[in-house]
């Protein structure tokens, strides 16, 4: 049962390597099927790096999630260690929000967003990584606030009582004692960002600014799929994510399952 | 817990600004673009106009070229009531003139002005047909021309209320977007619960490798969705792809290219997809449940000598259910707006059959530039998503933010 399960997981990958491989004819050919390449060839990789700009999709996609994991970290660390920790008034109101934010479709934020992008000429830049908070910033607060939780006041009282401020405390004690679910919130966010596709398409529609997925999803035309560049394009883009996944597979974990949001 | 003084407030200041701006007022702004006739292809559209408003400059050229005209033409014309019906033409266009005097560029008017302009308009429309059809004009090409752009120096609100709403509740394209978006969900959702909650069972039976099994389940989850959906369009391509030659052999197609060229197999193939996607996540998420049950609790169901089974209904399944339905809101809400798979996997086709309520608003948005209806159906999701939160709250029986 287990072998199946991961026979159906893998196979798509094996498939879509074993592709790449294969000439173009052979594709289409008359044995589409067969499991090794008759004349293996590097040509598809070679199409989609150079013609296709694959790398500078990467580059985009690397530079657009990295800064969304940047701020969105940092904005996030400060909002849950405030709901953590002080009593104010509307800290439900906020909670409330934040979690309303990640149930509503994301449809409805991205015609305001393209018209303000539109008129303030920030369209085709890395401007977008600001709207990219709308699906990060919730999972982030809620997954943080549990964490925030669980760290002991009295740490904190005993620095407030050594004369830290509140900004020193959250520094020096609460950062460092938080610091794996941060950890977990800086993982999260970026493979969510960068496999954020509808914003991507919308606001840069200029493939100078391509990101990984909107740069595959252009490799079709409406006649034609250049089936072997697709599969060259998504080993090379699906090698980040295996990366970051095989190292941080128990952070990743953690994190769902204590956010318990969003895919 | 400490009350917050203002350095503290400083904290939350910045999550303000970034929910504030790139989450609630886009939401307010569609909820306000759903009541407008919202076009960007249409010059006279493609922005908010709660009032009529009067183009001044556009106007006053209009007017003194008619007025010059008719006056050029007032020798041509013989009859004398003729004559007084041309006049009077020229003293209400006049009249606008002076009332307009201080004003220029675009402003917004009163609905008396208004009507005022439009009772010029005719008149002076009825009086140069009747005049070109009795004599020989000198600008009887230009003269009509001229009258009309009177009409166009006026800009009609755009403001129609719940207008969008009702042609929404009466569009077919939105009826079949709304039962494709059930259908979908409805059936990834179900077999997503019931393979991972098996899956979930299986790993959680202390089986070597589990560290493997997890990682490997991590990996559809981390893939791009857009990646994930052409990678699926391959393998379910009829000529080349494996999966469609697969599904033919074994009997449940009769022709390999019947998978993405039918309505049932486009369906079935873009939630077979999904529930390839998502299913390891449910699985890990309910895993998480599993592993909190204390295992003295079967311990103690054996001894009174229950079987696995009853384990299953009387323990597991109880105990785990506000995983269980935590997951299933997320899952539901998930494939509820679902956008890229099935904008890369099928388009919305073949002829729309697999055109779910995000796709059809996006392409309405983005397609015909048609943001006020495109923000009408967004506005009917938004709706439905509430709904389907509530009921699940209900359900969980505790408020959803207590569960940290």
């Amino acid at each position: 049962m287990l072998i199946f399960y991961l026979v159906i997981i893998v196979f798509p990958f094996i498939w879509i390597l074993i592709t790449s491989f294969k000439q173009t004819g052979e594709i289409y050919g008359n044995n589409p099927f067969s499991i090794i390449p008759d004349n293996p060839t590097m040509q598809h990789y070679a199409d989609v790096i150079m013609e296709k700009g694959i790398m500078r999709a990467i580059g985009n996609s690397l530079i657009v999630s990295g800064v969304t994991t940047i701020y969105i970290v940092i904005v996030a660390t400060f909002a849950a260690y405030a709901i953590s920790r002080f009593d104010f008034r509307g800290k439900n109101l906020l909670l409330g929000i934040v979690l309303a934010v990640s149930m509503f479709p994301q449809m409805i934020v991205i015609g305001p967003i393209y018209n303000l992008f539109i008129d303030l000429g920030w369209t085709n830049s890395y401007w977008i990584t600001l709207p990219y908070s709308s699906i990060t910033l919730p999972m982030a607060v809620w997954i943080l606030v549990t964490h925030f939780n669980q760290i002991p006041l009295a740490l904190e009282e005993s620095a407030r009582i050594d004369g830290a401020s509140a900004f020193q405390t959250l520094y020096k004690i609460v950062f460092p004692l938080a610091a794996p679910g941060v950890f977990t919130v800086a993982i999260i966010t970026f493979i969510t960002a960068w496999n954020e596709f509808v914003l991507a398409i919308t606001i840069n529609s200029n493939s100078e600014y391509h990101t990984v997925p909107v740069a595959i999803s252009f490799l079709r035309t409406q006649f034609e799929i250049l089936w072997g560049q697709v599969a060259a394009a998504t080993i090379l883009v699906t090698i980040p994510t295996l990366v970051i996944v095989l190292l941080f597979q128990r952070q990743i974990v953690n994190g769902l399952t204590q956010g318990g949001v969003k895919e | 817990m400490r009350k917050m003084g203002f350095r503290e407030f400083l904290f939350i200041v910045p999550i303000l600004l970034l929910i504030g701006i790139f989450s609630l007022w886009p939401v307010l702004q569609s909820f306000t673009y759903s009541f407008f006739d919202f076009q960007l292809n249409d010059r006279t559209k493609s922005g908010l106009y709660l009032n009529e408003r009067f183009n001044v400059d556009l106007y006053k050229e209009t007017s003194l070229y008619v007025d010059r005209f008719i006056s050029q033409d007032m020798e041509t014309i013989t009859d004398e009531e003729d004559k007084a019906s041309a006049q009077e033409v020229i003293d209400q266009l006049n009249n606008l003139d002076k009332e307009f005097e201080n004003e220029d560029g675009v402003i917004t008017i009163s609905s008396e002005q208004k009507e005022q302009i439009e009772a010029a308009y005719e008149n002076a429309d009825a009086t140069v047909q009747t005049l070109a059809d009795n004599y020989e004009l000198q600008q009887e090409e230009n003269l009509p021309l001229l009258v009309e752009d009177i009409k166009n120096s006026m800009i009609e609100s755009n403001f129609i209320g719940l207008q969008g709403y009702k042609r929404a509740l009466q569009d077919h394209f939105v009826l079949d977007a709304l039962q494709h978006t059930l259908v979908f969900t409805f059936a990834s959702v179900a077999l997503e619960l019931v393979l991972g909650l098996g899956m979930a069972m299986v790993m959680n039976q202390g089986i070597r490798g589990k560290g493997f099994i997890r990682t490997t389940s991590l990996i559809p989850w981390a893939i791009p969705t857009a990646v994930a959906a052409l990678m699926w369009s391959y393998l379910y391509d009829g000529s080349a792809g494996v999966v469609a030659e697969i599904f033919s052999n074994i009997g449940l197609l009769d022709e390999p290219t019947d998978l993405m060229q039918t309505g049932a197999g486009a369906m079935t193939a873009a939630i077979l997809a999904d529930v390839w996607k998502t299913t390891p996540y449910m699985a890990i998420l309910l895993l998480a449940g599993l592993q909190n049950i204390p295992s003295s609790l079967y311990e103690a169901s054996s001894i009174d000598g229950a079987n696995r089974v009853q384990d299953f209904f009387r323990i597991t399944l109880p105990l785990l259910k506000p995983s269980i339905l935590v997951a299933l809101l997320f899952r539901t809400l998930d494939a509820f707006r679902i956008f890229d798979l099935i904008y890369v996997l099928t388009g919305g086709g073949p002829g729309g059959s697999t055109e779910t309520l995000s796709v059809y608003s996006y392409k309405v948005m983005f397609g015909q530039t048609n943001f006020g209806y495109g923000s009408v159906v967004v506005m009917i999701m938004f709706v439905c998503v509430a709904i389907i939160s509530t009921i699940y709250v209900k359900f969980l029986g505790t408020n959803i933010m207590d569960r940290n």
